[in-house]
């Protein structure tokens, strides 16, 4: 490991301790943290009691809620990419076509995803696809939006370069438009990674049958006072938001970062 | 081969060019020269159907046309060697498109990305593409605008090598009358406000043309006239 990968942690691991430093600082200056009967944690638990209240049950119970909230949230991101990169290319084929769409999108985007999960479970049941249908309606908007920026963007010399090749229009939609607007496209794929996490734990909230998702299962956990594992699920949820993150910025390393000099 | 007649065109109610007439013989190198948006770019964008025009015809009969921007216009996530072949016809040209890049010095580049190239080989593959596709009628805006004399000269050289060997028609507009003078049959003055041709040069030099031309009294008195025309026509 060289000097300057080592350089490249320093500022990372410094802001991890810093934050492990204040969550000491504040579990240990509230008042009444500690039962006095077994010192256990009853508000904000320090780090190294995070794991005392995890019994065998309670394990899986998260383990389950990771896998229907991570399930969710990757199925509804990916309906959210088809969907998505469809309406944009739509979008941008014809002026008239953006401003017949446009403001649909932004009133469903402006609307709070708390406001429109009670009418979507009430039409699709408390069932995994209304789950996902959350997600979707949470997650595919950057997405739509960049990639409609993308194909805007074209410079007139390669649209040109297209018209005298006399490519047809689905040619240039597959050799100009994706291509030029992968760039933007996987810009707004990194925020509707993290909006699919959050949409699927905040629409989980309203299901109220069948197995709880991470949501659900923090209202659990704190209508049952039990802060340990309430804060070990949240820990989880950051994670897997994390996690998606990550991938979006590994498939744009993969596909984009090559060429793509800004 | 080409023809343009009477051609005007506005954008927004501002006349950018009014009744532009102009025709180029087979094999025939044509140049305009004229100050910064007098709309020489609008003249050649109508020229190869991009643009068309208010009033006026363009006629292209059986020619194929090849266009270069002003900028090289390469696609970036294509490699060199697939930028080459954009325009080309088919596998066969292969071997075509190899020795136009082996031409361009970009043969041990083929496999790069094209922001790894400096500005004068990405011009150059802009060119290389351009050929590739064996046009009848190279319609060229300011090819070499942003390149540094040593490199222009070594590439008008190059354009004109290719000429003689496989002879095409072109329009070449250009800011630099010398390299007007040096590579084209005839200069057009073309002025602007709205854009105008108001002059035309006849160029009496020989082919084919070396570089020791560019020193010669006849080069120095055809550039002169074509500047004194530029002078006249207000720019
Ligand atoms: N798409 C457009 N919309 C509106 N006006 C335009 C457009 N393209 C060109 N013009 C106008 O038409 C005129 C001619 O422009 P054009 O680009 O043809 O000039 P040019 O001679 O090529 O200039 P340059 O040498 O700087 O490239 C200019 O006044 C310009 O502002
Ligand atoms: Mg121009």
């Amino acid at each position: 490991m060289s000097a300057s990968r080592t350089k490249r942690w320093r500022a990372p691991l410094a802001s991890v301790s810093v934050f492990v430093g204040l969550w000491y600082g504040l579990a240990y200056s509230l008042d009444n943290n500690f039962a006095s009967s077994d010192g256990s944690a009853l508000i904000v638990p320090p780090p190294h009691k995070l794991f005392e209240g995890l019994n065998t049950r309670t394990v899986e119970r998260i383990a389950t809620a990771t896998g229907i909230s991570v399930a969710t949230a990757f199925t509804g991101l990916i309906i959210a990419v088809v969907l998505g990169s469809a309406l944009g290319l739509f979008m941008a084929s014809a002026r008239a076509v953006e401003r017949a769409i446009w403001p649909w999108l932004i009133a469903v985007q402006v609307t709070p995803v708390i406001v429109l999960t009670p009418i979507i479970v009430r039409i699709f049941g408390p069932s995994f696809a209304a789950r996902v249908f959350v997600t979707v309606v949470v997650a595919f908007f950057p997405i739509a939006s960049n990639v409609l920026f993308g194909v805007r963007s074209i410079p007139q010399s390669w649209r040109d370069l297209f018209v005298l090749r006399g490519a047809s229009r689905a040619v240039t939609i597959r050799e100009l438009w994706i291509p030029a607007s992968l760039p933007s496209f996987f810009a707004g794929l990194r925020i509707s990674a993290g909006l699919a996490v959050i949409g699927s734990i905040v629409g989980d909230f309203f299901f109220t049958r069948g197995d709880a998702g991470l949501g659900r299962l923090i209202n659990y956990f704190f209508l049952d006072t039990r802060s340990g594992p309430m804060f070990v699920t949240a820990l989880i949820a950051s994670f897997v938001g994390f996690g998606f993150f990550g991938v979006a910025g590994l498939l744009r390393k993969l596909f984009v970062d090559p060429w793509h000099k800004p | 081969m080409l023809s343009i007649t009477a051609v005007s065109h506005s954008f927004n109610g501002a006349p950018a060019i009014t009744d532009v007439s102009l025709t180029v013989q087979p094999g025939e190198i044509v140049a305009i020269v004229g100050p910064s948006g007098c709309g020489k770019s609008t003249l050649l964008r109508i020229a190869a159907s991009l643009l068309s025009p208010d009033a006026g015809e363009v006629h292209t009969t059986g020619a194929r046309l090849g266009y270069i921007f002003q900028e090289p216009a390469l696609l970036p996530w294509l490699r060199v060697r697939d930028n080459a072949t954009l325009l080309a016809d088919a596998a066969s040209d292969a071997p075509f498109v190899e020795s136009l890049l082996a031409r361009a010095g970009l043969t041990e580049h083929r496999d790069k990305w094209p922001h790894e190239l400096s500005g004068g080989m990405k011009m150059r593959l802009s060119l290389v593409r351009t050929m590739a596709a064996r046009p009848s009628v190279v319609l060229a805006d300011e090819p070499f605008g942003a390149l540094d004399q040593i490199t222009r000269h070594h590439l008008h050289d190059e354009l004109l090598a290719l000429h003689s060997t496989q002879p095409f028609a072109m329009v070449l507009v250009t800011h630099a009358i010398d390299e007007a003078v040096y590579l084209a049959d005839r200069v057009l003055t073309m002025s602007p406000a709205p854009g105008r041709i108001t002059a035309t040069t006849t160029v009496p030099l020989a082919r084919p043309r070396h570089a020791g031309l560019r020193y010669d009294a006849n080069f120095a008195a055809v550039c002169g006239k074509v500047a004194a025309s530029l002078t006249a026509a207000g720019a």
